[in-house]
């Protein structure tokens, strides 16, 4: 049985979305893949293997095209909690922050968040 | 409008035009690379949209937070499953590899929907490869390379191809700014 998965069969009888059947771009999410995965860093010469390099198959970016609809969800749902206690029905970034920073899940995020907030420079409320 | 400059400061007035010719080649290609580090604001915040009541609003700020928070998320499980294609001595990061690191990374919930939805698309992938093979034969013979990895690599510089095309459209098109 052949390995390889011709991309686009997906296609056969029109695209019937902008990003076809994903809610986000596979070619996006896999470019941000190659980033993370070793891809343009310098070849790991203490490992054993192929070193740092590695490729990203193509049903990868698939499996994340759904994850990330899954996480967008999450943190989404989390953030209105923090914007309804605030007695408000706009979404800030700022509940977006208390959103990561209240949930052990999302500890990764801190720094992102973090970031966000000490960068903002403008005070819209 | 020339006269109004001596040698000097036409040498001087060029030579800012030149350097802020040149910061603003940097800060374009500075720009295109900014955008390919993020998903589409726009695909992004219709997911948002779609789990809020419909009396919500999300702020601008808000969608640019969540997509740093979606890029991070996806940086994070790809290391954990690139971490181990290496100590497996694998060059390629595939789904199941992907499926394992939300478990290990304590994305517990997500494991068993994504491996249903990762055979799913098997399944949907193959039935497609399928009727095209027997579309394609109906036509002539399709004569491809003989070693699966071969044949792997060749769909997927093909595959790369065409979806970087087809994507790129589509996000243009779905950009808002």
């Amino acid at each position: 049985m052949r390995q390889a998965r011709p991309y686009s069969a997906m296609f056969a009888g029109g695209v019937s979305a902008r990003t076809g059947p994903h809610a986000l771009p596979l070619a996006r999410i896999k470019k941000i893949m190659k980033r993370s995965a070793g891809d343009s860093s310098v070849v790991d010469g203490g490992g054993g293997g192929g070193g740092g390099a590695r490729m990203i198959s193509g049903e990868a970016p698939v499996v994340f095209s759904k994850a990330c609809e899954l996480f967008i969800a999450e943190l989404t749902r989390r953030a209105w909690a923090a914007t309804l206690e605030g007695k408000r029905r706009t979404v800030h970034k700022e509940d977006v922050a208390a959103a990561v920073q209240n949930t052990d899940l999302f500890d990764f995020l801190v720094d992102v968040v973090t970031a966000d907030l000490g960068d903002d420079h403008t005070d819209y409320k | 409008m020339a006269d109004h400059h001596g040698g000097h400061h036409a040498d001087g007035h060029r030579r800012q035009q030149q350097l802020q010719g040149e910061a603003a080649d940097q800060a374009a290609a500075e720009i295109i690379k900014e955008q390919d580090r993020l998903l589409p604001i726009a695909n992004v915040g219709r997911i948002m949209k779609q789990i809020l009541p419909p009396n919500a609003k999300i702020s601008k700020e808000a969608k640019e937070t969540m997509q740093e928070c979606v890029s991070e998320f996806i940086s994070f499980v790809t290391g954990e499953a690139s971490d181990k294609c290496h100590k497996e001595k694998r060059k390629t990061v595939n789904g199941d590899d992907v499926c394992w690191a939300f478990g290990a990374l304590g994305f517990d919930d997500y494991v068993d929907p994504m491996r249903r939805y990762l055979n799913k698309y098997r399944e949907l992938e193959g039935d497609r490869a399928a009727a095209a093979a027997t579309s394609r034969s109906g036509a002539g013979a399709a004569a491809g390379p003989d070693h699966p990895s071969s044949s792997s690599s060749a769909a997927a510089a093909t595959a790369g191809h065409f979806m970087f095309n087809a994507m790129d459209r589509s996000t243009d098109s779905s950009r808002q700014f």
